[in-house]
């Protein structure tokens, strides 16, 4: 009986192509297509078909049409696209909450506040201050860059950039709070095998830090922050005001 | 009319496939506000728009009104057409088609559209058809000649007649379910007669 139900409606593709199902049936069949992707199919060469009878009775329409659509659209609102929710929720539970493009405006800005207060008195100075931003400016630009940002418990915020092909991350902070005592904030790449120091962050511009450029990125690192003694450790010694899962 | 029947009896199905994704193409920009992509869509769609909805209801003011609303709905929506489903010129010609059965099928509208009909005479250079439609006119002729009688009996009523399959079995006195078979079969084989890929 089912069987036969079924058939029945998948008879029923060119009559739907030709919009003459009408009432419970339509309804029903239209059902029965979310679940049939053959019909689904059929359906879409036999509406293409239709189109064909269309194009055959083409007539040139009065001039005036024209100028009425044209102008009724100049004052018509267009509905907005229909959104992917699906794809919405990858993004709301996944942390890379701004925008990449925007995000990397604002480390490039940081990149270039940093350029400006960085001291050179040396030619050797200069040079390893001009690769060191030749270097940040390529994972910036790495067609894989992702950017994450999120706030510490510390207060403030903290963006890093990743690029897996170059196995490197920018990273920089805003509103952190300053530390007594000569005691510094440092980064870590957090592995499956192993916690590596990623450099310690520099002393801020007006709340901002410049970036730090960290190499040696690892599959399934995270990335930490702590607050450590003035010159940093090679362990972790307090427990992190930042723990991040960097993007894929 | 000898160059009209040199090219109709061979069409070229390259360029009509590469115009045709032109059109999806502008569809798309259309979606973005672009007025100008708006205007090629018209100058390609417009004619088989209000050809269509001729062919449906007949009565000429009735029908430059439903083009109207079509078109423009075109331009509102179309950021609803999804490539992956369909043509640009089909999702404007489904849209075209459900506009005017939906005139057909409303009671209302039917009254008003006899009363119209005897009022208003059909000027006759309205009726001209596009080249490009003659053309395309001329493929789709011939195709459906190589059909049953009753599969294009059934396809054309329901069509450009713009009545449902059960209204076709009974103006043809046939059986339901072989009306739904011979509308279907018969739209299969016009489908690869006219090469019709998708």
């Amino acid at each position: 009986m089912v069987r036969l139900l079924r058939h029945d409606l998948h008879i029923l593709t060119g009559a739907y192509a030709l919009d003459a199902v009408d009432g419970p049936e339509r309804d029903r069949f239209e059902h029965h297509l979310h679940r049939c992707r053959p019909c689904g199919n059929e359906v879409r060469g036999l509406a293409e078909t239709a189109t064909s009878l269309a194009m055959a009775v083409a007539m040139t329409p009065p001039p005036r049409l024209r100028d009425r659509v044209m102008a009724a659209a100049a004052v018509t609102r267009q509905v907005p696209p229909p959104v992917d929710h699906r794809r919405l929720r990858r993004a709301a539970s996944s942390s890379w909450v701004p925008r990449l493009a925007t995000a990397v405006a604002a480390v490039s800005a940081a990149v270039a506040v940093a350029l400006g207060v960085i001291q050179v008195s040396t030619q050797h100075q200069l040079d390893s201050a001009r690769a060191q931003n030749q270097a940040i400016a390529a994972v910036l630009a790495a067609p894989d860059a992702r950017i994450a940002t999120q706030a510490t418990s510390a207060g403030g915020t903290a963006s890093v950039v990743v690029s897996r092909a170059e196995r490197k991350i920018v990273f920089t902070s805003a509103g952190l709070p300053p530390l007594a005592g000569g005691r510094v904030y440092q980064l870590w790449l957090i592995g499956p095998p192993r916690v590596r120091s990623a450099g310690l962050l520099p002393l801020p511009s007006a709340g901002k830090t410049a970036p730090v450029l960290a190499s040696g990125l690892a599959p399934g690192d995270k990335l930490g922050m702590t607050v450590e003694p003035g010159g940093g450790t090679s362990l972790p010694t307090t427990t992190p005001i930042l723990l991040m899962t960097l993007p894929a | 009319m000898d160059a009209r029947n040199i090219r109709a009896a061979g069409p070229d199905p390259g360029p009509q496939e590469e115009r045709d994704q032109d059109l999806d193409e502008q569809l798309v920009l259309v979606a973005r506000g672009d007025q100008a992509a708006f205007e090629a869509v018209y100058d390609r769609l417009a004619g088989p728009v209000y050809g269509l909805i001729r062919r449906v209801l007949r009565d000429p003011a009735q029908s430059e009104e439903v083009a109207q609303e079509v078109l423009l709905e075109v331009w509102r929506t179309a950021s609803r057409f999804d490539a992956s489903k369909g043509s640009a010129a089909t999702w404007v010609m489904t849209i075209a088609h459900r506009r005017a059965i939906d005139r057909v099928r409303s009671e209302a509208a039917a009254a008003e559209r006899e009363h119209k009909t005897a009022q208003v005479p059909v000027a006759a250079d309205e009726v001209a058809e596009t080249v490009e439609a003659s053309l395309e006119a001329e493929r789709v002729r011939r195709c459906l000649e190589g059909l049953t009688e009753l599969q294009r009996e059934s396809i054309t009523l329901a069509y450009y007649g713009g009545y449902t399959y059960p209204q076709v079995a009974t103006l043809l006195g046939t059986a339901l379910g072989t009306i739904k078979t011979r509308i279907r079969d018969g739209l299969i084989r016009l489908r690869d007669c006219l090469g019709v890929t998708w």
